[in-house]
């Protein structure tokens, strides 16, 4: 009671900081000005451990769940209640460390995991090292914020596969839920691991069960292709995440946090100073290893075409991995090690662009895509590439803000979609639905989709969305450096706007119209949907259905989760609005990914932090800017889908689509990426493929069976000798020895 | 003591029956010469005979005539070496010829059983 | 190259041989069997008579005269064995082949090894060879040619073989017609001497009948190479008794005899041999036993039939 007490005692103060910050005229700054907050290291509460051994539990439940061939929801129970466990104990983590001075890391020890005791000749003398990498938890404020967030989601919507995947129960149930609970089992490991090989253990673990999760309808071939090549992108990020890894333990001589940022501090001095030739080349390098891991697993350029066909998984796996939670693994590991990204000149910059560009590349897709889930995800992508711009631009408050709040509001849109696949039979094209919303019994999913679109779209001041973009933005326009990235943002913030309420007008208002999807008949992959189950939640059927189908509006579990969501969504706007950034900032700043000014005007490298933006103030013109781009995207939106608009299929949109000319079908097309990459990647690699292919059938087989069929020739050519006759051999024994002799006798004389 | 009596018309032999023979002498390479070529021509006419010949019991026969000419050459050597050694490998001969006279003769009478027949170009089964 | 014979000459006898013994061999139709032994008998007699001039020549001598006999009478016998379609001729033939080499063998002063050949030979693989002999072609018809088989009418390949073989006979007989010189003889005297002095019982037996020393007397040393006895009276004393002291009683010579002599040698310088002769001896008898056992075969009625009635006691009991 007392630690509930603290905590609302700290929202408080900020609520009435807020005050405060907006009558600052220097306010803009409020994300670095307060300096940096020296990191001390203390041993944690044991019971942190509770947090990664929970979902563990849960995997190991479920699997003797699928052992024992349960044939009920007890899987989910168990998992739901495993989970929601692992969100209180992270809760009270987080309580007992607020209680904490700011900037305490506590580094919790499990067991030892790793330790290699070697001797190494380092200048001619030999010394002993060890390399040691325990099963031990870093927990500062940045992780409770992610543990937070990602325990807390994965309850719910754990909550919300209960009931969504339960035409699967008794096949894959338990699989799915006991990959689901690995998942967050994984996903803990990496958030709170203490070193980087604990990281990789996770990074791998999340990445194996996003692997498992969207291949989990396995008899679909769609759904094995998207797994291999979810799986096969990030193997590529992974690479680099491993080298920088590596060069991380040649470089600092550890793989643990604690000491990589004791060894950068000197360098975060040297930064300090201006000296960035202080810093050696190989330090430099190594976030630009890391980056490459952090783009492949958040799906950036140039591997982001792994994410959009994930969403062959089901829903709530597109919910939680791969919009939520895992996704921002990228950008939790450039946060986790924002000192090491600092230190280099090259590598936050060019994670701004690669951001900047993949939101609007991501965002042109978004907007000429049919298919529901596909916008989200590429909307997802867009996003991602917004938190990678934020971190780049220098405001990390910014990026983890945003984390947060997309997390909310995009695991929201998701479930919504997955609500109206789920009850419409797999229908996810929004020309074939439409007035969604107003059915009855779907008041709820229209709702949380209004609300998560208004987030997604950034509508001003009432929502999260607006408030953590908008810091991105300033942060963004206020730097000299980074104005083209600004601007780029600022772009794909009104398409993103656009998009979102596209599907919004489409899909939950206009006309009612519904075509139901194919998955009823030739059900023959299970696919998730849910009619014919009398499981109790049937009221909302439709007698009015084409070919008698009925829509199957959600239950009682979606509709509380897409509920609580939706409050969700409100209840944090404070969190990231107030005294700009919040309780956001005090959770990041206190953290590794806390800001170094001085680092920061040094890598701007003659620029300026506080550029005017047309004269204005950039952090407060942005608001409006912001603001008013949103809102035009919006009407945009309102105008072309849903005035006027009489069936699902067309609206005014589809008049313009010529003035585009080829661009509309280039981005209906997704730019032909996959097929750029078809063309570049895989053809070449076949052909080569092929070429080994023939070059082993014919070389290396030909010479295997050379060496096969010598022996069977002389053999065969050999055989008749070989008559079985003794006399025949005794003459040919005779006939040798003589020949031997007579040559013998020849060669001595 | 004929056979004492013939012995002594040999050229210097090497302890004869009887004691007070001739102390032993050198035999020269011409004679020796002479047991190995009658050693070389039944050795050589023993192979031949177990080339050509198609009765076991024959074959059989010509091998041993070929272990008495390897018999005979050994018993020369030791004599032209003064030294008992080419004979104690004969005995090695003549116990190995009895001994693959027995397992032979065993095994002509066995295959006899199977076929009735003394061929031996009724057994192929060595065939390749 | 230097032989005892002129090459083209020894050579040519060979081929001439070789015709011979390949027309001597039997085969069906024309059988010019008489002839072809002619032929192998001349050239083989004229290689032993051009040896013999050669012998002359170099001044060692005639060699024995009866290696004429006996050598003569192998190498016929052994030839006549080979041709005779009959096989107990040829057995027969076979025996007179070890008879004559046993000459051979007494001639060359190895009487122990000539009566042990006859003995075992002779006297019992023969014997053995003649009884399967019988047992095995079951012909009882005395007619010479009709009565036989034809795989012993008719012997395979004969020119072929017979072309082979005098290859390898020529290829031996050059070699052995270059002579063993560089093997010489002579080395192994003095360790025909020394055998002596390790039979004092010998020269004891020896010097007790030449009378040098009395009967009851004990050589306990002897010396063959200083002809000198350490000699223990009856009365315990010791005395020296030499070919000097006792003059002309002395024995010609003390010479070891070709039994014990080959006695000594193979247990003092192969005495394994005598364990492996024994062992392979053993194993040769249990093979043939197991060999030429009569295999008494069940059907599977019969196994059938067997296991059941062993059930039936089992149980009963």
């Amino acid at each position: 009671m007392m630690t509930l007490l603290t905590n609302t005692h700290g929202l408080m103060h900020a609520l009435s900081g807020a005050a405060l910050a907006v009558s600052d005229e220097a306010g803009h700054a409020a994300g670095h000005a307060s300096g940096p907050v020296a990191q001390t290291f203390a041993a944690g509460p044991m019971f942190g451990l509770l947090v990664v051994a929970l979902p563990l539990l849960a995997c190991i439940l479920c699997g003797l769940c699928a052992m024992g061939r349960v044939k009920t929801k007890l899987p989910a129970f168990l998992t739901v209640l495993c989970l929601a466990g692992s969100f209180l104990v992270t809760l009270a983590l987080y309580l007992q460390h607020h209680g904490q001075p700011a900037g305490t890391a506590w580094i919790i020890q499990g067991f030892e995991w790793i330790r290699l005791d070697y001797r190494q000749m380092v200048d001619s003398v030999v010394q002993s090292r060890s390399f040691i990498a325990n099963f031990g938890l870093y927990v500062d404020s940045l992780t409770c914020l992610w543990m937070l967030f990602v325990t807390g989601l994965a309850t719910l919507i754990a909550l919300y596969a209960s009931e969504y995947m339960s035409h699967d129960v008794g096949q894959g149930y338990n699989r799915f839920f006991a990959a689901f609970s690995l998942f967050v089992f994984s996903m803990a490991c990496l958030v709170m691991a203490d070193n980087l090989v604990l990281l990789y253990l996770g990074w791998e673990g999340v990445g194996l069960c996003s692997y498992l999760l969207i291949g989990y309808f396995y008899k679909k071939p769609s759904a094995v292709a998207a797994a291999k090549k979810a799986f096969i992108l990030n193997r590529i990020g992974d690479l680099g995440l491993a080298l920088g890894i590596m060069l991380c333990y040649v470089h600092f001589g550890s793989v643990e946090y604690k000491v990589i940022f004791e060894k950068c501090a000197p360098y975060m001095a040297s930064l300090a100073a201006g000296q960035l030739d202080q810093i050696p080349l190989i330090a430099q390098f190594i976030p630009l290893c890391l980056m490459i891991g952090a783009f492949g697993k958040s799906a950036q350029l140039p591997l982001y075409v792994w994410l959009p066909d994930a969403m062959e998984g089901p829903t709530p796996v597109s919910a939680l991995i791969h919009a939520a939670t895992m996704v921002t693994a990228g950008v939790f590991l450039i946060a986790r090690t924002y000192p090491l990204f600092l230190m280099s000149e090259y590598a936050l910059p060019i994670v701004a662009w690669v951001g900047a560009l993949t939101a609007l590349l991501a965002a042109t897709i978004g907007m000429a895509q049919f298919d529901i889930k596909r916008i989200m995800a590429y909307s997802t992508v867009s996003q991602l590439g917004y938190m990678f711009a934020g971190l780049a631009v220098l405001t990390s408050v910014g990026g983890a803000a945003h984390v947060f709040t997309h997390a909310f509001f995009k695991a929201m849109l998701f479930l919504a979609c997955g609500a109206v696949m789920h009850g419409f039979a797999g229908q996810l094209d929004l020309r074939k639905l439409s007035g969604v919303g107003s059915m009855p019994g779907w008041r709820v999913v229209g709702i949380a989709m209004l609300v998560g679109c208004l987030n997604l779209a950034g509508f001003p001041i009432i929502t999260a969305g607006f408030w953590s973009k908008d810091m991105i933005l300033g942060e963004a326009f206020a730097n000299s450096q980074m104005q083209a990235i600004g601007w780029i943002l600022l772009l794909t913030a009104g398409l993103t706007a656009y998009y979102t309420f596209r599907v919004y007008f489409r899909v939950f208002v206009g006309p009612k119209h519904y075509e139901p999807g194919d998955e009823h008949h030739g059900d023959d992959h299970g696919h998730d949907h849910g009619h014919g189950h009398a499981d109790g939640h049937d009221e909302g059927h439709q007698t009015s259905g084409k070919h008698g189908f009925h829509p199957h509006a959600p239950g009682w579990a979606i509709n509380t989760v897409l509920a609580t969501l939706a409050v969700a969504a409100f209840v944090i706007v404070p969190l990231v609005a107030l005294n700009h950034g919040g309780w956001v900032k005090d959770m990041v700043g206190a953290s590794s990914a806390q800001f170094n000014e001085k680092a920061a005007y040094l890598i701007a490298a003659k620029g300026d932090l506080h550029t005017k933006f047309f004269g204005f103030d950039a952090h407060k013109a942005m608001m409006v800017v912001s603001s008013i781009v949103g809102l035009i995207g919006i009407a945009v939106a309102f105008v072309l889908h849903y005035q006027g608009r009489t069936t699902a299929a067309t609206s005014k949109a589809d008049a313009l689509l010529p003035a585009f000319g080829p661009i509309a079908k280039w981005a209906q097309n997704k730019w032909y990426v996959d097929e750029f990459y078809n063309a570049i990647v895989r053809m070449p690699l076949l052909a080569l493929a092929q070429i080994f292919h023939w070059f082993d059938k014919l070389v290396i087989d030909g010479l295997v069976d050379f060496f096969g069929w010598t022996p069977r020739g002389l053999g065969g050519s050999l055989r008749p000798a070989q008559s079985g006759e003794m006399h025949t051999y005794a003459v040919g024994m005779a006939g040798g020895l003589a020949v031997m002799a007579v040559v013998v006798i020849v060669v001595l004389m | 003591m004929a056979i004492g009596d013939m012995m002594m018309m040999g050229s210097g032999l090497m302890g004869s029956v009887l004691a007070q023979a001739a102390p032993p002498a050198a035999m020269s390479d011409v004679h020796l010469a002479h047991y190995l070529f009658v050693a070389c021509v039944m050795f050589v006419i023993g192979l031949i005979g177990f080339l050509t010949r198609r009765n076991l019991i024959i074959m059989f026969l010509c091998t041993d005539l070929m272990f008495q000419a390897a018999g005979v050459a050994l018993i020369a050597f030791s004599r032209y070496h003064l030294n008992h050694t080419g004979e104690t490998f004969t005995i090695v001969l003549i116990t190995v010829a009895a001994a693959e006279a027995a397992m032979a003769l065993a095994l002509v009478v066995l295959l006899f059983r199977k076929k009735e027949s003394l061929d031996a170009e009724e057994w192929t089964e060595l065939k390749g | 190259m230097n032989l005892f014979l002129n090459p083209f000459v020894l050579y040519s006898l060979v081929a001439l041989g070789a015709v011979g013994v390949s027309l001597a061999l039997p085969r069906r139709g024309v059988n010019p069997q008489v002839l072809g032994g002619i032929i192998a008998g001349t050239a083989a007699g004229l290689v032993i008579l051009m040896l013999g001039v050669r012998a002359v020549g170099d001044g060692a001598g005639l060699v024995n005269p009866f290696f004429y006999v006996f050598g003569i009478a192998a190498i016929a016998s052994g030839l006549r064995m080979v041709t005779h379609p009959k096989p107990v001729y040829a057995a027969l033939y076979f025996t007179l082949t070890i008879l004559a080499t046993a000459g051979l063998f007494l001639i060359l002063a190895s009487e122990f090894m000539a009566f042990a050949l006859v003995i075992v030979y002779a006297g019992a693989i023969l014997i053995t060879y003649l009884f399967v002999i019988m047992l095995a072609s079951q012909s009882g018809k005395e007619s010479a040619e009709e009565g036989l088989a034809a795989y012993d009418t008719e012997s395979r390949e004969p020119v072929i073989s017979t072309v082979a073989c005098f290859v390898l006979l020529a290829a031996l007989l050059t070699l052995t017609f270059r002579g063993v010189k560089e093997m010489g003889p002579g080395a192994n005297i003095a360790q025909s001497a020394a055998v002596i002095d390790r039979l004092p019982g010998k020269a004891e037996r020896a010097l007790i009948d030449a009378g040098v020393i009395a009967s009851g007397d004990k050589v306990e040393v002897f010396s063959g190479k200083s002809q000198v006895a350490n000699v223990r009276k009856a009365d315990g004393t010791v005395v020296e008794v030499s070919a000097a002291s006792a003059g002309s009683k002395w024995p010609k010579s003390l010479e070891v005899e070709n039994v014990e002599g080959l006695g000594f040698t193979l247990l003092k310088d192969h005495p394994g041999i005598i364990e492996i002769a024994g062992v392979v001896l053993l194993m040769a008898m249990l093979g043939a036993v197991v060999l030429s056992r009569k295999q008494v075969q069940f059907d599977e009625d019969q196994k059938v039939a067997q296991s059941r009635r062993l059930r039936e006691e089992t149980a009963r009991l």
